[in-house]
């Protein structure tokens, strides 16, 4: 009795049963084992030769699977087509997982085989289905539940006045892009920017060319710059933009903060602006030897073009025109880029 | 009880409408995953002015999601839409990496929201499909994710362009909601 009082409070805080010891030795120990056991699976996994001999014969597959398909079984084309989508989907995971291995070259030439498949798969799709709704349909039919539809009520406007601004964090460099540059003349190839995230910011008297089609385009805090690019698959995101010439091609672009700008623009859904003043819009008119194939690679309609069609947040009134955004008249418009050109 | 009985119970219950906020900064792909939960085309989405309602049958639950505008502009009037909210899905572009503290702030707000206490949160980490995506993991701990504890929540990696992890996510809404019903 005395012993064992004793005892504890001489330890006091730090005595801990002896069994419970061993059992966080033994997990200790269990933890090592699977963290070794995981660390030997995974170098061989990591392995670029497995990377590409495993990318190669899905492909392949892939390809096979494409090209089996024809209009007259229209039954076995859907679902096969459905099964080929899915498998490329899988492919791009397996493609993301790797990443962290793969060295710039074999992850372009990746991305751009996946790219290829994509396209043969649309050409495939549009030849045996043409309708539309049977090609969104196999999009969702790989999910286990298919989710029935209602199509409910439409949009409405509210009526906006106030607003509240939000510092924004610091910029990441790790996306393919150009920041922080004064004075220069900035250029990317399509082989650079392979259907990846562009990120401009920060730019100075800057000229920019982004040829080829990148996936999403982010421009921030830019100032008396000329930007060209070719035609972006998504969204183009704009923020902080003062004295620029932007020459664009997207789905959908939005303006933030922006003033004194003229854009060049191509825009099959919309374009919006919020919390701008002096912006200008005309279409879009750049001419390089491969934006035709940047269009197609981007998935734009390049005959569909909404440029003069600008939604101002800051105006909702319907009827009257917003004030914080004008036309470029015809005469005023600058039809050759070439001359600003710089040499390749 | 079975579970086919269970599921005939739920079936018939007329009280399985659910409200489900879809909010996010603009740009996020809201109304890209609104049209994907109702199977309609993508393409042509444009910025969303003011809001869109869609209503999507999934497990017994008919879910009545509403997407409001992500626009700065419009964000004071998230709030009119707060009341009888069931569940809350906010969408974050997981490759805006310049955005994350802004859109971190604005869940931080509606978290503290009276009308919104104790609502279930599914945080979709969107546009996993660009390369420069950040992992769920990465946001859910730059969110201070796990520093919630007055609701369920959830974060779910997606590309509503592609709608990979769109079903999961909806799954783990469905799952919650019922949860909550009992």
């Amino acid at each position: 009795m005395d012993g064992i009082s004793s005892e504890v409070s001489s330890n006091d805080a730090v005595k801990i049963p002896e069994s419970i010891l061993l059992r966080d030795q033994a997990r200790l120990e269990e933890l090592e084992r699977r963290r070794n056991a995981k660390e030997s699976q995974t170098v061989s996994e990591e392995k670029i030769s497995y990377f590409s001999a495993a990318f190669s014969a899905e492909k392949a597959a892939i390809e096979k699977l494409i090209s089996s398909c024809t209009p007259n079984e229209h039954l076995a084309a859907t679902t096969s087509l459905e099964v080929a989508t899915n498998k490329i989907q899988d492919l791009q995971k397996f493609l993301n997982d790797s990443k962290v291995f793969l060295t710039k070259y074999e992850l372009r030439q990746a991305q751009e085989s996946l790219q290829k498949l994509q396209g043969s798969i649309a050409e495939k799709r549009a030849e045996v289905m043409p309708k539309k709704k049977f090609a969104f349909r196999s999009r969702t039919a790989g999910a286990s539940q298919q989710l029935e539809v209602t199509p409910a009520s439409t949009e409405e406007k509210p009526k906006a006045n106030t607003g509240n601004s939000v510092v924004d964090s610091a910029v990441s460099a790790k996306q393919c892009g150009f920041s922080h540059a004064h004075n220069e003349v900035l250029i990317k190839n399509s082989e650079d920017i392979q259907h990846g995230d562009v990120l401009l910011s920060h730019l100075t008297n800057c000229k920019v060319r982004l040829y080829g089609s990148p996936n999403t385009l982010h421009i921030k805090n830019v100032k008396g710059c000329q930007i060209l690019s070719g035609p972006v698959s998504s969204s183009v995101f704009i923020d902080e933009c003062e004295d620029c010439t932007l020459v664009l091609a997207c789905q959908q672009l939005r303006t933030h903060n922006t003033t004194s700008t003229q854009i060049y623009l191509h825009v099959t859904s919309r374009a919006i602006i919020e919390d701008c003043h002096g912006v200008s819009f005309a279409p879009f008119n750049w001419m390089y030897p491969k934006l035709e194939d940047d269009f197609q690679m981007s998935g734009l309609d390049s005959e569909r073009n909404n440029w003069s069609q600008v939604d101002d947040f800051n105006w909702l009134a319907t009827g009257t025109p917003s004030p914080n955004w004008t036309v470029i008249p015809e005469s005023e418009r600058i039809s050759c880029w070439d001359a600003a050109e710089p040499k390749l | 009880m079975g579970l086919l009985s269970i599921l005939r119970k739920l079936k018939s219950t007329p009280d399985q409408e659910v409200r489900i906020l879809l909010l996010g900064l603009d740009n996020g792909g809201k109304t890209t995953l609104l049209k994907q939960l109702a199977s309609e085309d993508i393409s042509h989405i444009t910025p969303t002015q003011g809001f869109n309602i869609k209503s999507v049958q999934s497990q017994g639950f008919k879910l009545n999601v509403w997407d409001i505008g992500g626009q700065r502009k419009i964000r004071p009037y998230w709030r009119n839409y707060f009341e009888n909210t069931d569940l809350l899905i906010y969408v974050i572009d997981s490759a805006d990496r310049k955005r994350f503290e802004e859109t971190g702030q604005e869940l931080a707000e509606l978290l503290d929201e009276e009308k919104l206490s104790g609502v279930p949160v599914l945080i979709f980490a969107n546009k996993q499909d660009l390369l420069t995506a950040a992992p769920a993991s990465e946001i859910a701990e730059g969110l201070n994710l796990h520093t919630i504890r007055d609701r369920v929540w959830q974060i779910q990696p997606c590309s509503a362009l592609t709608s990979e992890g769109v079903q999961d996510g909806m799954n783990w809404v469905c799952k919650s909601v019922n949860a909550k019903r009992k």
